[in-house]
Order: C-alpha cells, then structure tokens, then sequence
C-alpha cells in the first residue's frame, strides 16, 4: 500500500459475522455479465459504454409478462429517443417490440431498420408536412399533437387522396405533480374532445387511437389508473358520440427505473413500483371503466426497460486533496456522457475490493467545468490511478444526449447472452468530427 | 309426473337406487302378491295425506326416508293380511305413525348427520306384530300366499333373500331386483352378492350350513354390504372389507336378536342391518373417514367418480392457498426441510428470488443486491387480517434477529377455520391494518429481511391458531408455474423456479356467463347448434343443448366443467377438450384428468367404473392441455376464444368444428 495522507474519520461499530464485517460499504462490481470491466476497458478503452443483452430481455420479458398475462393485446413500442442505437433497437425489436419515434430523423432511424410505416408510432409536437406525408403513405400511426397539424394532416389527405387514420396525444390531472400540459390536447377542459370533433367534421381524418403520456419517472402508479379511466372515458365517448372505433390506446411510457433521483430519501427498491403494480393499475383501469370494445393496449416504455441493462466504465485518471479535506478524483467521463447527472445519483462501484477505510470524495469529470461533477458526496476508500469505476444504471438517455463536448465520444460495446462482446458503435475520432466541417475559401 | 315421481322414490330408494324406471319396475313387481303391492301404496297415500294434513309437505318432499318406511310397512302389512277395509285402515294408521316415528328418529340423528335407514319401520313392524296378536278377525293370508308367478333357478337362496326385502321371498322377485342392481350399479350387484356369500360362510361356522342359507333374515347381509360398500362409504377395496367385516358382525348380532325379539313375538327384519350400518357410519363420521360419502350421487359408481375427480382434478379437502407473490421466485426451504421447518413448524415454505443461480447482484453486501428485497407480497387468501407487526428493522446482510424469529409479520384468518402466516417483511412496508378483509392478489407488503433471516426471503406457513408461532398444518399451492407448465394443487420441491399466475381479466370476462345466454354455432354440416346458459334448483349453471346438460363453475383463477349428463353430443366433446380453462393470461401447459364416463363409451365405461374402485391409480390418465392466449389445445381437439366476444368463438374436435355465428353477446353488453 502507498503512503496515503492522513485523515480523521468517525469510527462506526458493528458485529462481524459469518459474511466478514458489516462495514463493506464498499459496491463493488469486478464484472458484467462475467466479463471482467478490467479487461472490457483495456481491450475497448475507457471511457465505455456497455450494454447488456440479458438484462434488456430480463427487464422486457418482465414488464412484458406482467402486461400481457392480465391483458389479451398488448404491444411494446420501443421509445427511440432513450437509446436508439441500431443494435439496441434490434434487440427490442427481436423481442417483439415496434418503434415509436418522436421525429423525421428517428423515423428514418427506424425504416432504414426495416420497420415497416405501420409498425412505427410517429409521436411529438414537431412533424414537418412533408415528414407526414411520407409517414401517412407508409401507414404509421400518427398522434396529433396540436390543432396546426390536423390542418397539415388534412392537406395531406388531400394531395394523397385518402382518409388517414390518426390517433390524439391528450394530457390531464392525474394527481401527479408536474403535470404534463404541454403535450396534445387537455381532456379535463374537453379540449380534447373538441379536438376529436373538429377531426370528425373535417371528415379526412379517423380517429382510431388516444395517447397520453403522463411523464417521466413516475413513482405512483395509481396515476397511470386514473390517466387509463380517463383515456377510457374519452374512449367510451367519442365512440357513442361518433361512432369511431378506438382501436387502441396508448398509455405511453414513464416507469420508473431504480435510479436515484436527486431528492428522493428512500431507496429505489422501496419506492419504485413493481411492474406488476403499473399493469394492475392499467388494466384494471380498462376492465372497470371500457364500454364497447377491448381496445389494443399501446406501451411506450424506454426508461424501466434500457435504464438498468446500461453501464458507463470509466477509469481513475487522478486525485488530489481539496482545501476542505475532500477527496477529489478525476474520471475520464464526465457530464458530457452523463448529462443525468444532474437530477439523478448513481451507484458508482469499484472493480475490486480497496484496503483503507472509506472517506468523504468528490468524483468530478474530465471537462474544464466547474460544474463537471459525477458525484458529489460519496465515501470512497482511497483509489488507485486507473482504478475502474461503473457507473450505474446509464442506459437511458445518455448514450443519445452524451455531448461532443471537449472530448471524444466513447466506444459502446454489448455483452450478448453468451457473455460475448459485441463493438456496437466506434468511439469518435478527428476525421468524424470534422467530416461535415467546412472551410471558407477565403479564409485559407 | 312430479307426482308420481316421490311415489315411485319410495321404491327405489329402498335399493338405494334413484331411477324412476327402476322404481316402475318395483311397483310393477310388487303386485306378485297384490296384497303386498295393494297396501303399499295404501301406506304410502296414507303417509302423504297424514303429512298434507298436518301441511309438512316441504318434509316428505324432500327426505325419501318418509315415504319409503310407511311403504316397507304397508308391504309388511299386506305380506300377513288379505285386502280388507280393516287391513286398509290398520296399513293407513300404522303409515301415519311410520310418518311421526321418521320425523322424531330424524331430528336426532340429523345432529350426528346419520341417515336413519329403515330404523321408523323396524319400530313400527314390531308395534303392529304385538297389536295383530289381538287381532283375530282379519283374515291372514299367510297359509295360502302365492306369488302370482314364480320361476325355478339356481342359487334360489340368493333370490329369495333379496326379494324379501321388499316382502316378496320368490325367485322371480329375487331375480328381478338383482338384475336391476346389475343394470344400475355393478358394485352394488357385487356388493349384494358378496354379502350375501360372506353371511352365510360366517354364519355356516356356527350352525349347520342349511340352516344358514336358509335364514329368512340373510337380506340384512345384503343391505350392510350395499350401504357400507358403496353407498355410504366410497366404493373401494378397503371399505369392501369394512363391509364385509359389518356382515360378519350382523350374522351374530341376527341370531342374538333374533332369540330375544321371537320370545316376544317380535319380528327382527331390518334391525340388524340399521344397528350395525349405524354403528359404523357413527364412527366414520366422527373421525372424518377420508373415504366417507360426503357428496353422494345417484349410484356408487357416480360417487366415485365424483370423489375421485375431487382428489385428482380439485386436490380433494386438503388446505390450498395461493403464492404470496408475483412473478417468478424460488423454493428456499420446502416442508420438512434442512434449516428451520422442522417439528411443529414443518409445514413451511421460503421463498426468495434466484437469477442465474444467485440471488443477489454484484457481491450481495447490501440488501438492495437481493433481488428479493422490496418485491411485493400478495394475500394468498381471502380472509380478515387478525396480527401484524411491522416495526422491526430489516438486518444488515449476515445478521440476524434472534430475539423476534418472525420479523415483521401477517397473520390472516381464513373462513375456512386456519390461519396463515408470512414473515419477514419489510420494516414499515405493511398496507393493510387488522380488521381488513384481504383479497386474493391484493398486495399487502414488501419482502424484507427482518427477524432470524440471514438475506431478503420470505416464509408462509398454515398454522391452527391466531398466535404467531403456533403449530403448522399441511396445505398445499391451488397452482403454480414450473418450466411452463402450470401445475395444480401440489408442492414445489426446494430449488425449484416457480412463477405465480396472475388473472386475464379479458379471459375472465370471456367466461362469465350469465343465465339465458345464448350461443349459437354451425357446424361442419351447415346445421345450427345451440348452447343456453342454465341454472338447476341447487344453483348449479350449465350449458344446454336441448338435450345434454353440461355443468361448469367459474372460480377466481379457474373455469372448469365438472359433470356431463346425456348421450355423445358436442357438448361431452367441449368437456373433453377443455376441461379446465386457466384464467391466466400466460401461455402455458397444464394436465388434467377426464372423469370416466367422458373417457370410454357407455358399456366400457360402465366396466371401468367397477374396476377403478379395485384401483384408484387406474382414474389418474393425464391429458396434456395447452393455452395460448385466446386458445386451449389438447389432443381432444381446440377451441378458442374471439378477443371480444364472450364465451367460445370455436370448437374442434376429431371430426367436427363448431363456428360461432351471432354476436348477441359482445363482452361488455
């Protein structure tokens, strides 16, 4: 062991037992999926983003069953924007699962996979008419975010010369707070029934599906019932009123995963719902308050599904003593790859048992920021250089908002179920970067 | 018609028998001395306006007791007198007072719930043999009775004996009677036989072997061997040898009663068989004999295929509860098992979550690495909550509380009269308060890892009493699933993986039927065919065709057809092909055992009935069914549901397909 400056650190008790001492406030995780971090970060570089396949299909094949043993008709919509590299995106929908994007490069993200325009749920506030046209005559499902774009929708209709089924986005009080207001129509207000009406009269377009999507991270599901009675109300509505047939609806996504979000005192095992929780609340929802018709049941779950099967390698580049006593560690990944940081806490674990007795650290990224903090407050023991640190869960949403931001963007790699490592994406390099630069001649 | 059916109850319940047909047969029969067959009905009319009179209708309606002692002594009557006017109104007399005898005797043995058999007739028999004596001016028809006709046949003995119980000692009544035991219930036949045999090589022991054949009263060996071996016990080898053991006992106990009632004038007839018959269904009853009748059908044969499909489809009376959970955990420690379920606590289940072989992630420091910690527990019953205790801390990995064993802990109350208990839980993480009444499913607290738990389980155990640590009793799991496969009422060994079913409520709705639901089909050959909903006067719902009746119960996780009655028609087929209809949405494959009379043809079938009885293992033939999610598959044939229709949308079998044609009864109208 090295020389280590001294520092003075409250003594806790405790029993030892047949397990060795209680104190093991160490987390320690040596491997994933019995692929040694060591020897993933030596062979694809540190920083690494890694993805497991068996714990995408664990997590899927939960939420799945959960879903579809209490309801006949059930399908999974893979949300694009949480991770919509083409190897995950296969893997879910290998599984099963259609694609839901939320713009006209995520719609090409998925046709260039092979979806077919009818599988795909074309989602968001921002569809440029050329887009919906090219997704109405491919057969997508479009949710209608706004007044505008019924008016858009129906030009189309009437340059393609036909009818286009289309569903609505709706938003409403679920007893949550915030609410998502901003999204598709208000269904307390009836504006969303006005919307419907306004569709009926233009006579152009079907309504054939009502979406919500309530937010994110939801830690009560109760308030995917009340968000489920209310869609079926508006359901039972439209179609006596009408005489539409609602075909679907979809409840959108926003399960919890167990990431710590900053603020939150009980641990996630606590206070996260089981998924068997969110589909009771849903279901029993349908079954007390549908009249007519079972409608299809429409997830869009990304988070719950990715967020746990993703892990960020990084390893210790330095360390030094703040003013205060605080240890202070410098990573190789920083807020550029975990732009999370910022609302949610990790569980960062060690690659293997360190000797020393834990202290207060900080563990800051590699970026000239101040605001560059992975972790704040978190009792480490003392950290070798080059020690590898995982960083966990990371698979929602970082890899598709990581930065190119003063460094390069990392490799990602998948450990499929034979515990193979799959490269899925190179990390960046100059000529990448710079492929689409131009420069001016007169500047040369 | 209604009417003249309680009539002809009287007769055929003397055999135990319950087809009007075979009670025409005996009405006819007894007029082989129409004095026999004249004053039995006087009785029996004589019994029924004596009940109108004093408005019991609701009595004899409903008992067969009533009407057949006031019938067996009428015969009586009619086997000593001629018909005359004084005879008629001796038989109407004595039936009044057969009727008064019955309702007194019935409400004390209806305390101990033991039939009283023939008991009012022996009384009253021996009341009119006393009081005949001063009689002197009715005419006795005893020197010059002759049966209108009579054949001659071997085992003469035989018959004889079994047409005197209904006071017809010829051949040709003895023959008749037999082969109506024949034609109805091989095991009563048996039984009568048997019964027969046995008495009098017992009786043979202790007088000279004519003297015992010829005994007028080797009727009672018949009736012991019918009731015990079939009847009142569940036809089998061990109860034939109980019936057979009640024969020998009556040989002596005829003789003794037959010294002491002659020395009064005193006739013994049925009295043997109603003290020794008695005698055993007082103990069987009060020690809960597993193979007492509980559920008695109309013939031996259909008690035992009830009782057997009860043990092989439904997991007989044994204790069944639902997991406590959701999804798919591992046995931990089982009944009896190494660590802790040991003496009176053996009855016991652990249960945690096992991935890849291990039941925590990364090194299993904390207790949120447990898989199983935070997971929700479910009620595994329906019933009111009578403890809790919540407060104690959840132990750091490796420790454990050895003060409070039990942790944090619920204790319910089921109405069937036993209490469960789960341990262990989450501290504060219980939702339910005591006094609540728990559903099935609700989820009412969190694993934990709180008393003498080494990491995050759970433990559920039946106990007799409301105390926390009070003896366990055996139960077992109403279904689970192992490897696919859904099993029903049984254990899951230790280390097993097993996944709790969760309820489709769609599949549910599918099969909630309703009275006077119709569903109309066409088959292969373009005809019509269809199904109505119906409901008997007990409450029981089946399916009709306008012919075959087939009867269905919808329990919370199961739909199951459980009795068939008419001739081949589609509706035996739907049995065949899904017998039980899981309301589970998962995709699974489960087994299940067709009661006889759906497996073989009638005459086969009929067979196999009588040799099952020598081996119940014969019953257990295990057909494999398999669900998909709107289809049941098997090698019977398939049918499926439609995504928003209620009841069957098709039925295949071998030869056949049933489509559904109208859409009268969409799910939710």
């Amino acid at each position: 062991m090295k020389y280590q400056k001294p520092t003075i650190n409250r003594v806790d008790f405790a029993l030892a037992s047949k397990y060795g001492s209680p104190l093991k406030s160490q987390k320690i995780k040596s491997s994933i999926d019995g692929v040694s971090v060591n020897e993933l970060t030596k062979e694809y570089g540190s920083p690494l983003f890694v993805f497991s396949q068996r714990a995408i299909e664990e997590k899927y094949n939960e939420l799945h069953e959960a879903f579809s043993s209490r309801y006949p008709d059930v399908q999974f919509w893979w949300s694009y924007k949480t991770n919509y590299l083409d190897a995950i995106c296969q893997v879910f929908h290998n599984l099963g699962s259609k694609a839901e994007v939320v713009s006209e490069f995520e719609y090409q993200k998925a046709r260039r996979l092979g979806i077919e325009g009818k599988d795909i749920i074309f989602n968001g506030p921002y569809k440029q008419k050329e887009f919906l046209k090219q997704a109405a005559l491919e057969g997508a499902k479009i949710h209608i975010d706004h007044l505008y774009e019924i008016n858009d929708l129906e030009d189309v209709a009437d340059e393609i010369g036909q009818e286009i089924k289309v569903a609505i986005r709706c938003n409403m009080d679920t007893g949550i707070y915030p609410q998502w207001s901003r999204f598709g129509f208000n269904i307390d207000n009836g504006e969303a029934y006005e919307a419907i009406k306004r569709i009926y009269e233009g006579k152009k377009l079907i309504l054939t599906g009502l979406h919500s999507h309530i937010g994110t991270f939801m830690l009560n599901a109760n308030a995917y019932g009340q968000e489920t009675k209310k869609l079926i109300e508006l359901k039972n509505r439209v179609e006596e009123e009408f005489g539409y047939n609602i075909e679907y609806i979809d409840i959108g996504g926003g399960f919890a995963s167990k990431s710590r979000l900053k603020g939150v005192y009980q641990a996630p095992e606590v206070i996260v719902p089981s998924a068997d929780e969110y589909a009771e609340a849903i279901t029993n929802a349908i079954f007390e308050h549908n009249k007519g018709n079972l409608p299809k049941l429409f997830l869009e779950t990304g988070r719950a599904l990715i967020d746990e099967a993703g892990y960020l390698l990084s390893s210790v580049f330095a360390s030094k003593r703040m003013p205060d006593g605080k240890k202070s560690y410098i990573i190789d990944a920083g807020v550029n790859l975990l732009y999370t940081s910022f609302w949610y806490n990790f569980d960062i674990m060690l690659d293997k048992r360190y000797e020393g007795i834990n202290e207060p650290s900080q563990i800051n990224g590699p970026l000239c920021m101040n605001i560059d903090i992975i972790a704040e407050n978190i009792m480490l023991p003392p950290l070798d250089r080059e020690s590898v640190l995982t960083i966990w869960p990371a698979g929602a949403y970082s890899v598709t908002q990581a930065m190119q931001f003063i460094r390069y963007k990392p490799s990602i790699v998948l450990i499929d179920k034979e515990s193979k490592v799959h490269l899925i994406k190179d990390a960046d390099d100059l000529e990448y970067i710079v492929e689409k630069e131009h420069m001016p001649e007169v500047l040369k | 018609m209604q009417k003249l059916n309680f009539l002809l109850k009287a007769y055929f319940s003397i055999l135990f028998l319950s087809d009007c047909k075979a009670g025409i047969v005996l009405l006819a029969l007894s007029f082989l001395l129409p004095s026999v067959g004249t004053l039995g009905l006087v009785a029996i009319f004589s019994s029924i306006i004596f009940a109108e009179i004093i408005s019991v209708r609701d009595e004899y309606l409903k008992h067969g007791f009533y009407l057949y002692n006031s019938l067996l002594v009428g015969m009586g009557v009619g086997y000593y007198f001629d018909i005359t006017l004084s005879t008629i109104i001796l038989t109407a007399i004595l039936a009044s007072l057969t009727f008064l005898f019955t309702f007194a005797l019935n409400r004390i043995f209806l305390k101990y719930s033991i039939p009283i058999l023939s008991i009012p007739f022996s009384f009253v028999a021996m009341i009119f043999y006393l009081a005949s004596l001063k009689y002197t001016n009715l005419l006795s028809n005893i020197l010059h009775r002759k049966p209108l006709f009579d054949i001659s046949l071997p085992l003469e003995p035989f018959f004889k004996s079994i047409g005197t119980i209904f006071f017809l000692p010829y051949t040709i009544s003895g023959l008749v009677i037999t082969l109506l035991l024949l034609l109805y219930s091989r095991i009563l036949f048996l039984m009568a036989i048997l019964g027969f045999g046995v008495g009098v090589a017992v009786h043979t022991i202790f007088v000279p072997f004519c003297d015992a054949v010829n005994s007028p009263y080797n009727f009672n060996f018949i009736l012991i061997a019918m009731s015990l071996g079939g009847i009142f016990l569940i036809a089998n080898v061990r109860n034939y040898l109980i019936a057979m053991i009640a024969v020998a006992m009556s040989a002596v106990l005829i003789d003794s009663m037959e010294v002491f009632l002659n020395t009064y004038s005193l006739p013994v007839y049925t009295m043997p068989f109603n003290i020794i018959t008695i005698l055993f269904l007082m103990l069987t009853v009060a020690i809960g004999y597993k193979y007492y009748n509980y559920n008695p059908k109309e013939t031996p044969e259909k008690s035992l295929n009830a009782f057997l499909s009860s043990i092989y489809r439904f997991g007989g009376n044994d204790i069944k509860i639902n997991l406590p959970f959701i999804g798919e955990w591992s046995v931990y420690q089982s009944f009896n098992d190494k660590w802790t379920h040991k003496g009176p606590w053996r009855y016991a289940y652990d249960f945690v979550v096992r991935k890849n072989g291990k039941t925590y992630k990364d090194e299993g420091h904390f207790l949120e690495d447990y898989y199983a910690f935070g997971k929700d527990i479910t009620a595994p019953i329906n019933g009111y909550v009578v403890d809790i205790r919540s407060d104690l801390p959840d132990n750091f990995i490796g420790n454990v509380d050895r003060v409070n064993n039990w942790g944090n802990y619920i204790i319910i109350y089921s109405n069937y009269g036993y209490y469960v208990e789960i341990s262990h839980l989450m501290q504060n993480s219980v939702t339910v308060n005591i006094g609540d009444y728990l559903q099935v499913g609700q989820i009412i607290a969190k694993c934990g890892n709180s008393g003498y738990s080494p990491e995050p389980h759970i433990h559920i155990q039946v106990q007799k009493y409301a105390v926390l640590g009070s003896e366990t009793i055996p139960f077992k799991f109403i279904d689970y699933i192992h490897n696919n496969r859904l099993n029903y009422y049984k254990l899951p060994k230790t280390g097993e993986d097993i996944k709790a079913t969760t309820v489709d409520k769609a599949t549910q709705l599918h099969l909630t039927f309703i009275l006077d639901d119709k569903f109309k089909f066409i088959d292969n050959r373009d005809k019509e065919y269809t199904l109505t909903v119906k409901m008997n006067d007990i409450g029981e719902f089946y399916f009709c065709d306008g012919v075959n009746k087939l009867f269905f119960y919808l329990d919370n996780k199961l739909f199951y057809f459980y009795e068939y009655q008419g001739s081949e028609s589609y509706l035996k087929e739907l049995f065949k092909i899904a017998p039980k209809i899981p309301l589970t949405g998962q995709e699974v494959e489960y087994e299940d055992t067709l009661p006889i009379d759906l497996r073989y043809n009638k005459i086969k079938s009929s067979l196999m009935e009588f040799i099952i009885s020598f081996n119940y293992k014969l019953f257990n033939k295990k057909e494999i069914y398999k669900k998909d999610k709107l289809k049941i598959t098997s090698k019977y044939g398939e049918l499926s549901f439609c995504f928003y229709e209620k009841g069957f949308n098709s039925i295949s079998g071998k030869n056949f397909t049933l489509k559904r044609i109208n859409e009268e009864n969409s799910l939710n109208r």
